[in-house]
């Protein structure tokens, strides 16, 4: 392989590295709380406690993204097609002012017309994930360069192939980037779930915090530290896999 | 309309948490700029730092808020400042740095290298160039990303009012453990309209310091 | 055959409408190569994009292969001509083979059909399959990237190529390179094609016919010759410049202007008094020295005087051998660097075939005036 291919993969391991170092950080902070936690983790009750508030949470980021995707995506998309492109301004205005609101809030405002529950919390979760997913979408599909449009409109391509084989290639980059943006808040705005009755691991921190309990904090924390930067990390790597040589190497 | 009263009746809460809410948030900012600014200037005479720190910075926003103050929390109750603003600040502080230290970063890095060559060639010294060309035209891009520090963080204050940090995230946190809905309501209204306020304000900085040659 | 009727465009309306092409009729036979050259602005480009309907035509037709393109379907037409632009637009996410594949695909050839198409046009536009065929536009040259543009829209052996400003936005050096390779490649193709550019010398260089365009109006519609020789306008004069008279120097050939029948001639074995003798009869300058219808050199007046012996002994050598191919604008130079005022004109196998001078290049550059002025 050439060389710029061969810096791209390892810029990615380094990134890999450096996670494996972060997560290690944790580990010694693990460290000094570890009689406690390790403690609380061995009770067998406890632990089937935490796995259970892991696959809650992992439940309402599952749900919120895969509609978030869907809805993002198309949205993008709609917005970018020739039609629509005169709303494209003004889409993007309304989701900079849907992200300037604090996630926060958001959670409180769904929960206050729509009650509490994991329902209220998906909800929330799938508007404030669709965000970054949409804009990204329609900005990276909105820079691809109009005189590659033009050749392949020249060359007697029809809209969608259009769209399949050049838009969508082109802008993958920006839109992965979107994808991981909404992920990375998704997980951590799924812990503020709890809040409103969503469950998830927000349960362990929250009720930490209001006990002063180390132990239920970290069993709380860490997991969703960890899944934030997995998760992060492996569309990093899906992004490698699917985004096209010829634009990694350009960007 | 239940919210109206209820705002009515705390006026004088209202203004202090949002006064509570913006002294942190401004507090934080100004740390993160005295030592953001000067850091991202400094990595742009080494690449591999710059992306060492970049990086690290980027780290640091993957962890979602809630769960670095779960961190934080027995780390800093060994000073016994578990619980307050100590950790809000700390927090609040190390989120801003990522967009205050890339915008300076790229700032100084896109400034047109002929400009900075001009300079040099009319006897400029290195301290000289940055105050008189790099700084001046780098200044509204870290502004933008002032901007984007500013918008995340009122957001993250919000959610520090459960580490005991105060500010309008009370409304919020007290709202819902009451089941009072128009506190609930004031809270999320409340700092969502702290956030857009502020975001227009700083939009509006930014494009006023925009130098008038600059401008496309 | 691309027939222009009365071909016009309006962008926009009310009293902002503005008219990029008036009314223009014209029509590029198959197999010739149109350029259509004015300065920005003066709707050239927006008539080619209209010929593949990436602009829609305001008022007027335009027919391709006698076929009205309205009533064509628009990927079908666009699939049926070739299309190359100054950003070139390569597709960034395809290999260059990939690129190349394009239109072949939406044609539905089968793989190895296309795998072996792909070879074949790179090799065309000299560019090695084994390296470049799965490389990506990024790692290529502008002029690379080019070529890779041209062998694209050549995929699937269109007869028709519309090109924007194609080599405009490569070097200079590697401009004049692939300009002459499309020359070349172009009289095998013998492709119909329509050319955009602004650029005088690349319209002379690449058009069998110039469209001059302001304003949206078509001003003339000529060969290169005639457009130089005869400008239908001061707009044209003023646009391809003050040096027109040379510029159509560099058209012509040797063969076009050269005397078939020279009387300054002279066989090596007279002698030096004949020959003399002969010029003076004649009031001939020089004398061109032959043998066996080669040529050994030439003699002057000074030379002969006071001389004994055949003129082929003192003969002076021509500093430079000219051929019936060459451009008039190449003797010239070489009548002004040496100061001579006629030079012999050989043929491919080197043989004597008659004299260029001052004198027949101006009546050549006159007859044409006056031709065009008969038109």
């Amino acid at each position: 392989m050439n060389m710029k291919e061969g810096t791209f993969i390892d810029q990615t391991v380094a990134k890999g590295v450096r996670f494996l170092l972060v997560a290690l950080l944790i580990i010694t902070g693990i460290a000094a709380e570890r009689i406690g936690l390790v403690e609380y983790l061995s009770d067998p009750w406890e632990r089937e406690y935490v796995l259970f508030l892991v696959r809650q949470h992992l439940y309402l980021v599952a749900v919120s993204m895969a509609l978030a995707l869907v809805t993002g995506l198309a949205a993008g998309i709609i917005v970018s097609r020739k039609r629509f492109r005169k709303f494209a301004g003004i889409v993007m205005y309304v989701i900079g002012l849907g992200q300037t609101i604090p996630s926060l809030a958001v959670l409180a405002l769904t929960m206050s017309f729509l009650g509490i529950g994991s329902k209220p919390a998906i909800v929330a979760l799938f508007i404030y994930s669709t965000l970054p997913i949409a804009r990204n979408t329609l900005a990276g599909i909105l820079s691809v360069s109009p005189s590659i449009i033009d050749a392949a409109k020249g060359v007697g391509m029809s809209p969608t192939r259009i769209l399949l084989e050049v838009e969508i290639p082109n802008a993958l980059n920006v839109i992965l980037t979107g994808i991981r943006i909404a992920l990375v808040i998704n997980i951590g705005t799924a812990a503020l779930g709890y809040l409103i009755g969503a469950g998830g691991l927000g349960d362990l921190i929250f009720t930490g915090i209001n006990l002063m309990r180390t132990e239920l904090l970290l069993a709380g924390a860490l997991p969703v530290i960890l899944l934030a930067l997995v998760g992060d990390y492996l569309l990093e790597l899906l992004g490698v896999i699917i985004v096209p040589k010829g634009i990694r190497m350009a960007a | 309309m239940s919210l109206w009263v209820f705002l009515q009746d705390n006026l004088s809460m209202a203004l202090f948490l949002t006064w509570e809410h913006l002294w942190m948030v401004g507090l934080s900012l100004l740390i993160a700029i005295v030592t953001g600014v000067p850091l991202g200037i400094l990595i742009t005479k080494n690449r591999k730092l710059a992306q060492k720190v970049i990086g690290g910075a980027n780290v640091i926003m993957t962890i979602p808020s809630i769960a670095l103050f779960g961190l934080m929390l027995p780390l800093l109750a060994v000073f016994g400042h578990g619980l307050g603003k100590v950790p809000a600040i700390i927090a609040l502080v190390l989120y801003s740095e990522l967009p205050i230290i890339r915008n300076t970063y790229i700032a100084i890095k896109n400034v047109d290298p002929a400009l900075v060559d001009a300079g040099r060639g009319m006897g400029m010294t290195k301290w000289q160039l940055l105050r008189e060309v790099e700084i001046p035209l780098a200044i509204p891009v870290i502004i933008a990303g002032l901007r984007t520090a500013a918008v995340m963080i009122i957001g993250i204050a919000a959610i520090a009012a459960y580490v005991g940090a105060g500010g309008l995230g009370v409304f919020i946190q007290q709202g819902i453990a009451r089941s009072h809905e128009a506190m609930v309501l004031a809270g999320a209204l409340g700092v969502s309209l702290l956030a857009i306020v502020v975001d227009l304000g700083m939009g509006f900085l930014e494009r006023r310091l925009t130098p008038r040659g600059v401008k496309a | 055959m691309i027939e222009y009727d009365s071909v016009t465009k309006i962008f926009g309306a009310g009293k902002t409408a503005v008219t990029a092409t008036d009314s223009v009729t014209f029509t590029i036979e198959a197999g010739e190569t149109a350029v259509f050259l004015g300065p920005s602005g003066c709707g050239k480009t927006t008539l080619l994009r209209m010929t593949n309907r990436l602009e829609s035509v305001t008022r007027g037709s335009i027919r391709v292969q006698g076929r009205d393109i309205m009533e064509m379907n628009v990927q079908q037409l666009r699939l049926g001509m070739g299309y190359v632009i100054q950003q070139i637009g390569l597709f960034p996410n395809k290999t260059i083979a990939g690129n190349i594949a394009v239109v072949p695909r939406m044609l539905k050839w089968d793989k190895r059909k296309i795998d072996e198409r792909i070879d074949e046009l790179l090799r065309i536009v000299k560019l090695d399959p084994e390296i470049y065929r799965n490389r990506y536009p990024v790692e290529l040259s502008g002029g690379q990237q080019q070529r890779v543009g041209v062998a694209r829209a050549l995929a699937a052996d269109p007869d028709i190529l519309l090109m924007d400003e194609p080599f405009g936005a490569i070097d200079p050096i590697n401009r004049h390179q692939i300009q002459d390779e499309f020359l070349k490649l172009q009289a095998q193709l013998k492709k119909t094609i329509a050319f955009v550019s602004h650029d005088i010398h690349e319209a002379i260089k690449m058009a069998d016919k110039i469209a001059i365009f302001k304003d949206g109006k078509l001003v003339q519609f000529d060969t290169p010759e005639i457009i130089l020789m005869r400008p239908a306008s001061k707009f044209v004069s003023d646009f391809v410049g003050a040096d027109r008279a040379l510029k159509v120097l560099g058209l012509l050939r040797v063969r076009d202007a050269m005397n078939r029948e020279p009387r300054n001639v002279i066989q090596g074995e007279f002698t030096a008094e004949e020959a003399l003798r002969f010029m003076e009869d004649n009031n001939f300058r020089h004398l061109i020295v032959l043998r066996e219808n080669r040529v050994l050199g030439f003699v002057t007046r000074r030379q002969l005087k006071y001389e004994q012996g055949r003129v082929e002994e003192l003969v002076e050598k021509f500093p430079e051998e000219l051929t019936a191919r060459e451009p008039l604008r190449d003797a010239l130079s070489a009548m002004l660097m040496h100061d001579l005022m006629s030079f012999p004109v050989l043929d491919d196998s080197g043989g004597f075939s008659g004299t260029i001078s001052y004198r027949y290049i101006q009546k050549s550059i006159l007859e044409l005036y006056s031709e065009s002025q008969d038109d």
